[in-house]
């Protein structure tokens, strides 16, 4: 009783503290992918995304994430909400939840709302109030804006489908790379569950149905998996799930705990070369065992997958711009899709040369090594060797480290 | 002057000018492509003073209203790669205009394909700016609400965006009261739920802008918000400075106290 009665007498701004901070380790923030129109209210969705700020860690900030509630029956190893862990709880009723995001947005602060909850009572519960909450912004406060949505694992089906009628996106994440490591770390979590959540979202979608799609979360670090893994699994959820987006959660050390690893600091390079890879494997046409096998199973840290690749497959380079097919040139590294198409619209009028792909704002920086202008090397062919080259791209790459590290929080999709 | 020179010469000290407006700069493109004039150079009407040395020229033609024909001629997408390089605030942007144009008379389409040539270059890099900040001012706008219901926002943006982001916001806060103001042009955009209107400063009365009582604290609840959301162990401001450049923060709210706040 006394508790409750603490939990009431918040003010908006203490909830709003603990249950913004209690949110912030989900990794997505992206608020593209709808067209959901303005009819007399307030807000649509717009079909691309849009950042309206950039927090102290470089995220964009474009959702106003919270959850619902922090307090949690569960007691997931590597959550900071666990029900273990005497940290401060607080519950939002849905009124004030549609405040603030009307609120915010109408300020243009954000594109929307991100709402997850820990759970009380029990899954269904939990499930019913956002659904309470969601009904209340759409139709009291006629809001169109974004809402990105996160299942309660084990809620049942017809709660899932009522919810995702409401909302633009819908999520479950999987949370951890394999089953094992989730039956040890989150064991009231199955990986079949959160897959066959992800296959009733993907049967419903449509245009009134989570139109945006759905995505998911994978930490990485605390468990023992290794690169290769974590990618086939991605690979596989792209795959069979259709997803939209695999975000990838560096695990950082919140709790003790003996199954838990112990870092000091969280694994962010490695974060940072899977979600390189997860491009190489969306958008360049890549496999998982391109990139990495057995005797590799882990991302060199000092190099990008793809420049990491290309070092190893030096028999392909140098490839001729004049000539090669987009997904020859895509496999350059330092060039993207952008890039490739430049070159391939341009080069139907002239003979590209170096000075020309500067002009068309390519950074060649690594790319140089790799390519052949009009039949020219930039230098002499005999730096055409393995160790020669590691030793310029690692530094080329290390200047080039901080933008690279800040691209990956955007939203690309 | 030297006689076999002279003609030339006189061609090419000559300073065009014209209103400063998008269709009037077509209008004298085409008046300068048809009489086979070169420019020396063309400039808005209140920047003619500074210029003394050349012969300053401000022809009268026939043709007026020639972005239909431009359309017609060079195709759409060129006259609106160039309306949007017109916005950035690049001096030489006209002549870059001019030069663009006449090679879209000539490539049509694959004009902009034309890297080699330095004004095509120019514009697709002129106009990509001008979009891409458009697309962070879609996010970085903040409103204010007034005492009178009316959402209220200032912006400096670098380029002349005002009317591009009107209907991102006329769509967005459909049902509201909103102005939207470039402080340095000293243009005003107000929605009174139907249109949209832009004023200049002197058009403008005194604005009543006095601000809710409640204001304060919803930007102190996005204060809180935007403090909270941030994860120390990852902390990161160079890259939060590469997406949010200093040149936003004057109207961020959520940036007023960085400096003394570092968390
Ligand atoms: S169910 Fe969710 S909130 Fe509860 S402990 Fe597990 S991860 Fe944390």
């Amino acid at each position: 009783m006394l508790y409750f009665y603490w939990v009431i007498q918040m003010t908006l701004q203490e909830k709003l503290k603990i249950l913004a901070d209690s949110a912030k380790y989900d990794a997505s923030c992206s608020s593209s992918g709808s067209r959901r129109q303005n009819k007399k209210g307030l807000g649509n969705a717009a079909p691309y995304g849009i950042c309206h700020s950039f927090s102290a860690d470089g995220r964009c900030i474009s959702l106003l994430k919270i959850l619902m509630t922090n307090c949690c029956i569960y007691n997931c190893k590597y959550c900071v909400n666990r029900k273990e862990n005497k940290v401060p709880r607080a519950i939002f009723t849905p009124e004030e939840i549609c405040e603030i995001t009307v609120n915010f947005y109408k300020r243009n602060y954000i594109e929307g709302l991100f709402l997850s909850s820990g759970v009380i009572k029990s899954p269904d519960y939990t499930m019913e109030k956002m659904i309470e909450t969601v009904i209340l912004l759409r139709q009291k406060y006629h809001f169109h804006g974004y809402i990105h949505a996160k299942v309660i694992p084990n809620a049942s089906e017809y709660l899932i489908k009522k919810l995702g009628r409401l909302v633009d996106r819908l999520s479950a994440n999987i949370e951890l790379p394999t089953e094992p490591s989730l039956a040890l770390l989150a064991p009231f979590k199955k990986s079949e569950n959160v897959e066959s959540i992800m296959t009733l979202i993907k049967k419903n979608k449509s245009a009134s149905f989570a139109p945006a799609g759905q995505s998911t979360q994978m930490i990485i670090g605390a468990s023992k998996e290794n690169d290769l893994t974590i990618l086939e699994r991605s690979s596989y959820l792209y795959r069979e799930h259709q997803l939209k987006r695999v975000f990838y959660s560096a695990y950082i050390p919140i709790n003790q705990d003996k199954l838990l690893p112990s870092l000091k600091i969280p694994p962010l390079t490695r974060e940072n070369r899977l979600y390189q890879a997860d491009f190489l494997l969306r958008f360049y046409g890549f496999k998982p065992d391109n990139l990495l096998d057995s005797e590799n199973p882990n991302f060199n840290v000092l190099l990008d997958p793809k420049t990491d690749w290309a070092l190893r497959h030096l028999e392909e380079f140098p490839k001729e711009v004049n000539r090669a097919s987009y997904f020859e040139l895509l496999k350059i590294p330092g060039i993207g899709p952008k890039s490739a198409k430049k070159i391939i619209a341009s080069r139907r009028f002239f003979k590209i040369t170096l000075n020309d792909l500067k002009k068309m704002g390519i950074s060649l920086k690594k790319a140089k090594y790799f390519i052949l202008c009009d039949g020219k090397y930039f230098a002499s062919m005999n730096i055409l060797k393995r160790s020669f080259l590691e030793s310029n791209l690692i530094l080329e790459s290390k200047e080039k480290n901080e933008r690279e590290s800040c691209q990956l929080s955007l939203f690309h999709e | 002057m030297k006689g076999s020179l002279a003609n030339s010469v006189c061609f090419m000290n000559n300073v065009y000018i014209y209103s400063g407006n998008f269709a009037d700069l077509l209008d004298l493109v085409f008046f300068l492509i048809t009489t086979k004039r070169k420019p020396f150079d063309i400039v808005r009407e209140q920047d003619v003073e500074i210029r003394l040395l050349e012969e300053r020229i401000r022809p009268i033609y026939q043709e007026v209203n020639t972005k239909k024909k431009w359309d017609k001629i060079v195709g759409k997408e060129n006259t609106f790669l160039c309306q949007m390089a017109f916005r950035s605030t690049y001096t030489h942007k006209e002549l870059a205009i001019y030069y663009y144009l006449l090679n879209a008379l000539k490539y049509w389409e694959h004009t902009k394909d034309m890297r080699r040539l330095k004004c095509v270059n120019k514009i697709l890099e002129l106009a990509h700016y001008v979009r891409h900040e458009t697309h962070k001012m879609k996010g970085f706008l903040r409103f204010k609400e007034m005492k009178n219901q009316w959402l209220y926002a200032e912006m400096e943006p670098e380029n002349d965006i005002l009317e591009l982001l009107v209907p991102h916001f006329k769509k967005r806060l459909k049902e509201e009261y909103w102005v939207i103001k470039d402080v340095k042009r000293g243009l005003f955009a107000f929605y009174d739920r139907e249109n949209v209107r832009i004023f200049s400063d002197n058009e403008v009365k005194q604005l009543d802008i006095l601000e809710d009582e409640t204001e304060k604290q919803i930007e102190k609840l996005w204060q809180t918000f935007f403090r909270t959301i941030a994860i120390s162990e990852r902390k990161n401001l160079r890259c939060q400075q590469n997406f949010m450049p200093k040149k936003y923060w004057k109207y961020l709210i959520e940036m007023e106290d960085t400096n003394e706040e570092n968390t």
